[in-house]
């Protein structure tokens, strides 16, 4: 079996599931490291204000979505695999994982900065710190859009 | 339903009738006042402002020592936690009877008392710390069973006592190996060092400290009477003694704890006497007499004037007239529906509307209950929702504000129930029942829903506007800046459904012919505020461009269905994981469980958190956006928001 027929045989089911890979570890590292840097923030804050935490923690959790839109596409895109499928299908749900992958990736960072300088007004003016969550939220639009698109993708055409 | 009208008032009174006026008025509660001191002219006339530092000094340091009290004796005092503490809530008490209750607490002698007490201890503590560190030291040298007083007089040869870091151990040997007269001995080794004693007689003592500072030796001087360990016992028994002293006085304390809430609510009287006090500072005066100015709302002016009245009797003079409908110091109070009023609190957070818009909060609620319910949808979490609130509402005793704000999901609770029914979903499916939608096949419907809700919502945000302009007597504006985008979006959305279905021709026709009407008069009006042609053609194609700000907004409530499909989906995902684990015997059916109980948990929380921020966004950037400007001034009520009661 030469390397062309092998890829033409496997490949739909490898790159279906590298896009799984993809969607859910491009989004799940953004996430974490959006996470850790409210985290990191947060925690200084609660050595002085341990009451404050509650709220910090919603301000931690803002960046962890964009991890489960990821999580949702690739468990959409798993329930299609199959070990037969077809080398175009499998490419091409590899390039309905990529928006959810890479938006979700930057944008959680991105997200993550927000809400980490969300903190700082729950540390001198909690009345508003509504409002610093409302700010890393605005930020999660992009991440929403690229996971309407890669759902839309997922589902739009059947092989 | 709306803004609150207000009355503006200015008020003459004497100085010396200012205590028992600004009292009568803290009763009354709605009273905003102004400051005057930036109000032009009335210092060219000669006015002074009212100053009251000592008034404000010494309530302030009242309310300091209440408020160490309190803290002191919280540490003794537990507090009720749990349901039955939240079911009793807090005290309430009308501000009369705060007034009468306080003044009859005589909080002085309890706050010398708690606070000597607690000076005592701590200069207790500290000698115990002091100890502690002297006992530390001695440690090492609990080996000699010389006394240290001989230790110290030793003369016929030089004595040294010290340490040595561990990791010179060699080197010391080294050093040490050629000395005649002199004898050291290690006597305790820890983790890092050594503690050595070196006894040498005088000719060498020199050179042996020349070779000792080679390996770091630092020298140790040792106090105290009797042999180390006879110190330390006596140190440990002086503490013993101390930390009993603590205990008692601790104690003694303790037994005080029963005047917690009568110095709480000492606090919250004082907190209120600190805000009449500051008040006055409000005011201009002249030698005798003083100007008050501020707003008091016009349905609440007949008391206002009864109290003064009573107060003042004839010596006063008060005018009253209707506040400025354009002046930006008029203070805002928003007064709405039960139902709309636990909405005020998004109103403020963006910025409560100026005196002359209108209060968009009845507006809003409608849209954010069915948005947040579509975003969240799920009969499990609504009923959950629904059910804790309710039991929270009617159970427990709470603040005003804190009922305001779970009154909120309670409302909120129903739609998440309703749209739970479309969608179908009973914790992200667990008991199938037939849906309108199924979110996994009919994303496309639900898409196109969300974008017409954005429609709905947008279109009706221009009609605001334009009933806006209308009431100010703009009729013109409002036909240029909303009718013409009315005639251009709805031309080109009908224009736009032409390439994606079958429509008649005259329909298509007709769109094109609304649109362009629109988007002429766009062109034609948007820079009407421009000079000079150039400037008035290149605005109005400046707010035609607007156009594309209106595709992103229409783009934005995709997130209507994206938030709804990704809870649901999540939520599914939980299922499916316990669903595996169940198979594997009765151990795995426990495990399933705590994995469905904790998932979901977390995914409701989750869903609510984004349900709830994505709503507002929708809401602040795409409604707001439209018609609602908003930075008015809150009325600020007479009154503190009490710490530790209820105020009525």
């Amino acid at each position: 079996m030469s390397f062309t027929e092998f890829i033409v045989t496997y490949g739909g089911v490898f790159f279906a599931g590298l896009g799984i890979a993809v969607a859910v570890f491009l989004s799940g590292i953004g996430s974490a490291i959006g996470i850790g840097i409210v985290g990191q923030a947060a925690s200084g804050l609660i050595i002085e204000e341990p009451e404050k935490f509650g709220r910090s923690l919603v301000l931690q959790l803002l960046p962890g979505t964009q991890g489960l839109y990821g999580f949702v596409i690739g468990l959409l895109v798993l329930g299609q695999l199959d070990a037969g499928m077809g080398l175009a299908h499998g490419m091409y749900l590899l390039a309905a994982c990529l928006p959810i992958g890479f938006v979700g990736w930057q944008s959680a960072i991105a997200q993550g900065k927000t809400a980490a300088a969300g903190i700082s007004i729950l540390a001198k003016n909690e009345e508003h710190s509504t409002k610093g969550i409302i700010y890393s939220v605005m930020v999660e639009t992009y991440a929403l859009l690229a996971f309407v698109i890669s759902l839309i993708l997922v589902n739009a055409v059947s092989f | 339903m709306a803004i609150v009208k207000m009355s503006e008032f200015s008020l003459f009174a004497f100085d010396s009738s200012k205590e028992k006026l600004l009292h009568e008025l803290q009763k009354f509660e709605y009273i905003h006042f102004l400051n005057l001191e930036d109000h032009i002219g009335f210092q060219d006339l000669g006015l002074k402002k009212v100053r009251v530092p000592e008034g404000i000094i010494s309530v302030e340091e009242d309310l300091t020592r209440v408020s160490h009290s309190i803290e002191i004796l919280s540490k003794f005092h537990k507090r009720e936690t749990g349901i039955a503490a939240m079911k009793k809530g807090l005290d309430t008490y009308t501000f009369q009877e705060l007034e009468d209750e306080a003044l009859k607490i005589d909080y002085l002698p309890i706050y010398d008392n708690i606070n000597n007490l607690w000076k005592k201890r701590d200069s207790i503590r500290q000698s115990v710390e002091k100890n502690k560190g002297k006992i530390q030291e001695l440690m090492p040298w609990s080996g000699l069973s010389t006394k240290i007083q001989d230790l110290n007089s030793i003369r016929a040869c030089e004595l040294l006592l010290g340490t040595v870091p561990k990791k010179l151990q060699d080197k010391l040997t080294d050093v040490m190996k050629e000395n005649q007269f002199t004898y050291y001995e290690v006597l305790e080794e820890d983790k890092d060092n050594l503690y050595l004693i070196v006894m040498s007689h005088h000719n060498e003592a020199e050179a042996i400290k020349d070779k000792l500072r080679n390996v770091s030796f630092s020298k140790v001087q040792l106090h105290g009477e009797g042999t180390p360990n006879e110190v330390i016992k006596s140190l440990e028994e002086e503490n013993n003694s101390n930390i009993e002293e603590i205990s008692m006085l601790e104690k003694e304390i303790e037994a005080m704890t029963d005047a917690l809430p009568k110095l709480e609510l000492v606090y919250d009287y004082l907190s209120n006497k600190k805000l009449r006090v500051a008040a006055a500072e409000n005011f201009m005066m002249t030698d005798k007499v003083n100007v008050i100015r501020g707003y008091v709302p016009t349905d609440k002016e007949e008391d206002f004037k009864n109290r003064v009245e009573d107060v003042l009797e004839n010596t006063y003079y008060l005018e009253l007239k209707e506040a400025d409908k354009e002046d930006i110091k008029t203070p805002i109070l928003l007064r709405n529906s039960k139902f709309a009023q636990s909405f005020e609190s998004l109103t403020g957070m963006y910025a409560l509307p100026r005196y002359n818009e209108i209060d968009p909060t009845p507006f809003l609620a409608p849209f954010y209950l069915a948005f947040f319910g579509m975003m969240a949808a799920d009969v499990g979490y609504g009923l959950i929702m629904l059910i804790a609130t309710f039991v929270v509402l009617n159970k427990f005793n709470l603040s005003e504000n804190t009922k305001k704000f779970i009154r909120f999901f309670y409302y909120l609770s129903f739609s998440v129930i309703i749209w739970g029914f479309l969608y179908g979903s009973i914790f992200g499916g667990i008991i199938p029942i037939p849906g309108l939608f199924d979110p996994a096949n009919d994303y496309n419907s639900l898409l196109i829903l969300s974008i017409v809700f954005g429609l709905i919502h947008i279109y009706f945000a221009l009609a605001l506007k334009a009933y806006v302009l209308i009431k100010d007597g703009k009729k013109k504006d409002a036909l240029f800046d909303v009718g013409f985008w009315y005639l251009a979006l709805t031309g080109a959305i009908v224009y736009l459904l032409n390439m994606v279905m079958v429509l008649p021709p005259l329909l298509k026709t007709i769109s094109l012919v609304v649109m362009i009407a629109g988007m002429v008069g766009i062109v034609a009006t948007g820079g009407r505020e421009a000079s000079g042609m150039v400037g008035k053609l290149g605005g109005g194609v400046y707010s035609l461009y607007g156009i594309s700000g209106y595709v992103g907004d229409f783009v934005s409530y995709s997130r209507l269905m994206a938030l709804g499909l990704a809870g649901g989906f999540i939520a599914g995902a939980v299922n499916m994981m316990a669903g595996m684990v169940a198979q594997n015997g009765i151990i795995g059916f426990l495990f399933a469980i705590i994995i469905f109980i904790f998932g979901q948990t977390f995914n409701l929380g989750l869903t609510l958190l984004g349900a709830y921020v994505h709503t507002i966004r929708l809401t602040f950037v795409e409604f707001f956006g439209k018609f609602y400007e908003g930075g008015g001034i809150g009325f600020k009520k007479f009154k503190t928001e009490p710490k530790y009661i209820n105020l009525k």
